[in-house]
């Protein structure tokens, strides 16, 4: 069965229509429940920059509506102009390159990965996830890895952080004793505090609505955490804020924050909001001596980094493609014929090694004719149990192709070979090395 | 002879100021030097130039003496912060105002019943309050370009190559604090001279008023800066308006010269 994407990301909606569409967990299981019975397997990634609908089912038009209609019903239309649809394999590498973060707005930020197999956790525990979405996720999770270990992306968002070191900069200047307010945790905001520290900035306060979560991350950052409700306080004293929360709506606006200004003494306010849906209004830029900005502005300072990385993002594309090759291969071995090939093989090897087994422990008392008698059984047995498996498998290969059963049978004697197998049987292994 | 040095210096400062403009675009680490060169040695001979006049006579003159400091705190700002990008915004604009002084000869001279012992002192600190107010205008115009730049999130050329807003703001309080002392010392100074010619302190002519105004909108806006933390966009364009008044006060002190033309 084939394997659908429909998505909207950074690269095709702005950021406005992105957090109309950021679906909260809630939602996301409905839908999934909903898909359940469509019947299809379905997972959805909703991040910062992306909501997107992987989905496999025997009748996708349908599987492919059921989401359609779902989002209509929860935010209105949506233009089409922002989505954009994968089907099979191009889906696949899609899947792969969000995975290995070379899809992210930061290239090789890592929480992307979390993302996604927090996205797959969840369609799994609801029953969403069946075969085909396990082997692709897990499949990609592996050259995710890989990338990671084996390429030198990891080190890229550094760039968004030191765009937002220089943003801040060209406001005040040195950052040396400037106080920063991080609301909310996240990675990319830790990352961006860090900077904005080794910059100068000297002061770090975390706000967060659970406290322990600031006080773990205070003690880690060299912070000093304070609650949630201090937050209009805080403002005051702040020379940079950058929030990352999953507030459904904006934490700051006019109206909140043009108060503070004169109690702040006019100091220019640089806020960096990382959250979608936004947490900062965008009104408030408008607002004299505040500069806000969002994921999209940084992302115009960070385009001029982006050839820097394209070296590792090109060693991180080519290891894709090797290991969607690899998924490939697999699949096919799970498809049809060859996995009764497979099977075949395997079953022939069995019995040929306890026919020597058994045949060397009888030692030299058999005569020949026994000993062609015993082999001959071995092999009748074989070919009775099998004629079944092979006659159905056959029939189902004829009729879709790409047969379920052949997955199933692939999975039942361990012939394939999926990286999510971590002990592949002997004989496969060596097939797949010959390759 | 002065008006051959002073017309060499002219074209030093306007190559410089090609220079400085060239660096916006490509930065090569030689132009600016190049710039500064040209300034430095231009201010030597235009300096020399202004020593055999002597006291600056007519509005040409003034504009001459009036180049010079601007260019002088131009070159001292360069030199101290290593802000190329600040001689690219102001060397065209000293360029502009030297030209009138280079198309006149000297001017009326001045009667006699003003000249006074510390005249020199009080025109040569009236010019340099003027000249650091120009500056300081320049800047708050770098300001709010940048400022607009920030908040557009257009991260053109200008954002890139300007200084920091905090730098930019840190830069007009200073030299809005200079010329302010300057402006106190220069109206004072004034109002001495008014007494000796005129017998009284002060007279309610266009130019004593646009001074006493801009004079006020200056003293206004330190204290505002000092007591209630203002700075950023409404300083700069307390600045700009300070400097356009202080401009009415310096066009008004001169009958306009038929010579050059202007009007």
């Amino acid at each position: 069965m084939e394997l659908l994407c429909l998505g909207l990301s950074h690269k095709t909606a702005p950021i406005g229509v992105r957090e109309r569409l950021a679906l909260p967990a809630e939602h996301q299981e409905q839908l999934l429940r909903k898909l359940c019975t469509a019947p299809a397997e379905a997972m959805v990634v909703s991040t910062c920059n992306r909501v997107e609908f992987y989905l496999v089912a025997a009748d996708l038009p349908r599987a492919k509506a059921t989401v359609v209609e779902e989002i209509h019903a929860r935010i209105g239309s949506v233009s089409t102009d922002h989505w954009y649809e994968h089907h099979g394999d191009a889906a696949l590498v899609h899947l792969f390159r969000v995975a290995c973060s070379l899809d992210s707005m930061v290239i090789g930020e890592a929480q992307i990965l979390g993302q996604v197999k927090e996205a797959f956790e969840l369609a799994q525990r609801l029953g969403a996830a069946g075969g085909e979405l396990t082997r692709a996720c897990s499949a990609a999770f592996t050259a995710a890895k890989r990338v990671r270990s084996e390429t030198g992306i990891g080190r890229a968002p550094v760039s968004m952080a030191s765009a937002a070191v220089e943003l801040a900069e060209k406001i005040f200047g040195g950052l040396s004793g400037k106080r920063v307010l991080m609301v909310g945790a996240g990675e990319i905001a830790e990352l961006t505090v860090k900077h904005l520290s080794s910059a100068g900035a000297t002061e770090i306060v975390i706000a967060n609505r659970t406290l322990q979560r600031a006080q773990a991350l205070a003690s880690i950052l060299g912070a000093v955490a304070r609650p949630f409700e201090e937050l209009p306080v805080l403002l005051i004293a702040a020379d940079m804020v950058i929030s990352s929360t999953a507030s459904p709506t904006p934490l700051f606006t006019q109206e909140t924050v043009s108060p503070v200004l004169k109690s702040r003494r006019f100091r220019p306010l640089f806020m960096l909001d990382i959250a979608v849906p936004r947490d900062i209004a965008p009104d408030v830029n408008q607002l004299d001596g505040v500069y806000a900005y969002d994921l999209d502005d940084i992302q115009k300072v960070v385009v001029e980094n982006t050839a820097v990385r394209g070296a590792e993002a090109e060693k991180a594309e080519a290891l894709i493609a090797e290991e969607i090759a690899k998924f490939v291969r697999a699949r096919s071995v799970r498809d049809g014929v060859p996995v009764l090939a497979l099977l075949r093989a395997r079953a022939d090897q069995i019995a040929r090694a306890e026919l020597e087994k058994t045949l060397s422990s009888l030692g030299e008392g058999l005569s020949e004719k026994q000993r062609r008698s015993i082999e001959s059984m071995a092999l009748a047995i074989i070919n009775k149990l099998l004629h079944q498996p092979t006659a159905k498998l056959r029939e189902a290969s004829l009729e879709e192709g790409v047969s379920r059963l052949a997955g199933a049978a692939a999975e039942l004697f361990g012939l394939e070979e999926t990286p999510s197998s971590p002990d592949p049987p002997p004989a496969i292994a060596q097939r797949g090395r010959q390759r | 002879m002065s008006h051959a040095l002073l017309s060499i210096a002219f074209h030093e400062y306007a190559l410089a100021g090609l220079a400085y403009l060239a660096y916006l675009v490509r930065q090569w680490k030689l132009l600016p030097l190049i710039g500064r060169a040209l300034v430095g040695s231009g201010l030597v001979l235009h300096a020399i130039a202004l020593a055999a006049q002597g006291v600056p006579q007519g509005m040409a003159q003034g504009l001459s003496a009036l180049a010079f400091l601007l260019l002088f705190i131009l070159l001292a700002l360069d030199l101290r912060y290593r802000m190329p990008v600040i001689g690219a915004f102001l060397t065209p604009i000293a360029v502009a105002v030297l030209v009138p002084g280079l198309l006149t000869h000297g001017g009326p001279a001045l009667p006699n019943s003003v000249r006074r012992p510390l005249l020199p002192l009080h025109i040569s600190i009236a010019l340099l309050g003027l000249a650091a107010f120009a500056v300081a205008t320049g800047v708050a115009v770098m300001y709010l370009l940048l400022d607009r730049q920030m908040k557009g999130k257009r991260f053109g050329m200008l954002f890139s190559r300007l200084p920091s807003l905090g730098f930019l703001d840190e830069l007009n309080r200073r030299l809005v604090v200079w010329g302010f002392i300057a402006l106190s010392v220069t109206l004072i100074t004034g109002a001495y001279f008014a007494s000796g010619i005129q017998g009284v302190y002060w007279v309610w002519q266009s130019k004593e008023i646009a001074t006493l105004v801009a004079w006020a909108l200056f003293a206004g806006l330190l204290t505002a800066r000092v007591f209630a933390g203002w700075q950023g966009r409404r300083v700069a364009m307390l600045t700009m308006a300070g400097f356009c008044l202080l401009l009415v006060s310096f066009f008004s002190h001169y009958p306009i010269p038929y010579d050059v033309g202007l009007r």
